[in-house]
């Protein structure tokens, strides 16, 4: 044993002496708290709990917020048919109608479910029932060579992967702090979201909360996968244990959790405004742009976008995508949102019939599920790279997320089309 | 005349309420040099002394592991403030008594803020606070901190260890107690980090904290020798 411990050890017994002279303690009945706790931080029960009521904020969100988001869509549509129809300048036309109304109104089609997922955490987290949520995880954390004080970040990362990164500040071991910060990408943030939603809207109707919540899984999991292994050949030892509080349960406020949420999908607005929308011109001026080859994108295969896509095309192909999900993957870099916003402007360029129509025409269960896992994957955005070279310090370990995770995205996505294939020769 | 009072305890245990309950609205928000981690000062008035108050980063030990933690230990080394108030959520006594214990190491002069007797009641404790004080050596002040109950108490139970400085000791088990004074003879006799008090040192030796051996300009080899 170390003298690390045989101090603790002798501080907690004095401590134990001192208060054995100075304390009485009255037996009282458990409390509410404590029998519940009982339950919930039950070593079997603990995670099956834990992914019921994940699952159940994701089927509620999508269920609640679908007649929201279908107002939405009706809006941005109409919109940009009357656009389209009513401004002289073709050109001009094209931007406001495709660009804007198609490609940014299509990423605010998923702010409501965005609100409610938003919603249900802030729920989950003025109960109380979220640091609790830590402590069960811990036990699996440790063993897979992670520190139990890392789940506040990982859990935050479900939100954004950069402020969750620099939560990582507060982890006390410069190892643990490290490989948690390198794996944090991992893990599904919001602007992931609208790629599962669409996606799994399109393709996996009735069963989108369980496609989406597999999604969040598969990045635990790898992050999980991934810390051992960085551990392992990077750093080496053990992760330090963890100390932590249960605050007690409290019934939320309607006040706070409006609140909460409200400062989270703030974010996103602010994104779309900003970065979303800035990323959507550019996308709209690579499909439509050489005016003429394309003939104000109508064809879409003469434009920039088709260039650039192209070039990925040969990468993708083999997983069975063509060059619009490269284009997308491509933008997606900037923000993640923008893999929606993109396949948003390049099918509704091209065609009148609606967005999803046109997706599924393209893709299918199989290549969805894989398109969804590589954008859950693949790169960190522009904002977590810039964090994540600020936090980590070393271009070396940047170097190294970038890698392992194209490399990660690319065979988790060919596994996936592989079992597809396979399942369909059966 | 002019003293400085640091507030140390573990997270959520009431201390920015204390904090604000002392100073009122005369108090300074900034960050602690070179980290982004922030550092509240007030000014709290009594009889003829201005109490500085420095409110540390809430913590639950005192490696050099994790930037608050350092934050904390720097300054009550370093800046040695007269008086470090120590507040203890009575609810969870236990475990917050870990931090009390190493601030006695630290031979800071402490004075036990010990918050949330609401709580702890509720909780079936029954807690002697004359007893505490005296097992502990040190003045402990009874609060409720978010009913303004036990400020004024604490105030004066600052202001008299602004004047008379304690100075207790705690004595863990034989075995422990053996070899840290093992330790500490040879840090006497060595002189080693002469600024520090001797036992912590000692202690942070035996525990392997890299900073302080790196400072001491130690291995554990060496240390490894002494206690054999």
């Amino acid at each position: 044993m170390d003298f690390i411990d045989v101090m603790a050890n002798a501080r907690y017994e004095l401590i134990g002496e001192i208060l054995g002279k100075s304390i009485e303690r009255v037996s009282k009945p458990k409390s509410f708290s404590d029998l519940v706790d009982v339950v919930v931080l039950d070593k079997y029960l603990g995670i099956p709990i834990f992914l019921t009521l994940m699952w159940a904020a994701f089927q509620f969100a999508f269920s609640v917020s679908a007649p929201f988001s279908d107002a939405i869509d009706i809006f941005f549509t109409s919109a940009a048919d009357w656009a389209k129809a009513n401004i002289p300048n073709e050109v001009l036309a094209s931007l406001i109608g495709d660009g804007v109304f198609g490609g940014l109104g299509f990423v605010l089609v998923f702010l409501p479910p965005i609100a409610f997922v938003f919603i249900a955490l802030a729920i989950l987290e003025d109960t109380g029932y979220l640091p609790r949520a830590a402590f069960v995880m811990d036990r699996a954390m440790t063993k897979v060579g992670l520190h139990g004080k890392s789940f506040i970040p990982m859990l935050l990362g479900f939100g954004c992967n950069v402020p969750a990164i620099m939560a990582c500040r507060t982890m006390e071991n410069e190892v643990d702090r490290k490989i948690t910060i390198m794996v944090n990408p991992l893990m599904s943030c919001s602007a992931r979201l609208p790629v599962y939603l669409l996606f799994a809207g399109a393709f996996f109707a009735g069963y989108e909360g369980t496609v989406i919540i597999s999604m969040y899984l598969l990045g635990i999991i790898l992050a999980a996968i991934m810390a051992k292994v960085i551990r392992k050949f990077f750093f080496g030892g053990e992760p330090s244990p963890l100390l932590m509080e249960m605050p007690d349960y409290s019934m939320p406020t309607v006040k706070s959790v409006l609140t909460s949420a409200w400062i989270r999908t703030q974010i996103f607005l602010k994104k779309a405004a900003t970065i979303l929308f800035i990323g959507a011109v550019i996308v709209w001026f690579l499909s439509v742009f050489p005016w003429d080859a394309t003939n104000g994108g109508e064809v879409l295969e003469n434009s920039y976008a088709a260039l650039i896509g192209r070039a990925v095309e040969p990468i993708i192909a083999p997983l069975g995508f063509d060059w619009k999900a490269g284009v997308a993957l491509f933008t997606g870099f900037m923000a993640k949102e923008l893999v929606v916003g993109t396949l948003g402007i390049l099918y509704g360029v091209e065609s009148e019939e609606a967005i999803i129509d046109a997706i599924a025409h393209d893709f299918n269960p199989i290549t969805a599920l894989a398109l969804m896992t590589i954008t859950l994957i693949y790169l960190p955005c522009l904002a977590t790279f810039g964090v994540l070279k600020r936090e980590l310090g070393e271009w070396k370990l940047v170097g190294l997320i970038i890698a392992y995770e194209l490399l990660l995205a690319y065979i988790v996505a060919a596994i996936i089309v592989g079992i597809g294939c396979f399942i369909e020769v059966m | 005349m002019r003293k400085v009072v640091a507030l140390a305890g573990n997270p959520n245990v009431g201390k920015s309420v204390i904090f604000n309950a002392l100073t009122g609205a005369r108090q300074k928000v900034g960050n602690w040099p070179g980290v982004t981690v922030e550092k509240k000062e007030g000014i709290c008035k009594y009889k003829d002394i201005e109490f500085y108050i420095v409110d540390l980063p809430g913590i639950y030990g005192f490696t050099a592991n994790s930037i608050d933690e350092k934050i904390a230990r720097d300054y009550i080394l370093h800046e040695k403030p007269d008086v470090v108030v120590n507040i203890v959520d009575a609810s969870n006594i236990e475990r917050n008594l870990y931090l009390t214990m190493q601030l006695i190491e630290m031979e800071a002069n402490v004075v036990v803020a010990l918050n949330k007797m609401d709580l702890a009641k509720l909780k079936g404790y029954k807690i002697d606070v004359r007893k505490l004080s005296k097992e502990l050596g040190l003045s402990v002040i009874p609060m409720i901190a978010v009913k303004n109950e036990g400020i004024e108490e604490l105030k004066v139970a600052i202001y008299y260890a602004t004047k008379h400085r304690v100075k207790p000791f705690l004595r863990y088990n034989d075995g422990v107690e053996r070899i840290i004074s093992a330790v500490q003879e040879k840090v006497i006799e060595h002189n080693i980090l002469s600024n520090y008090p001797p036992r912590f040192v000692a202690i942070k030796l035996l525990e392997g904290d890299e900073e302080i051996l790196k400072m001491a300009n130690f291995n554990e080899e060496v240390i490894k020798q002494w206690i054999s």
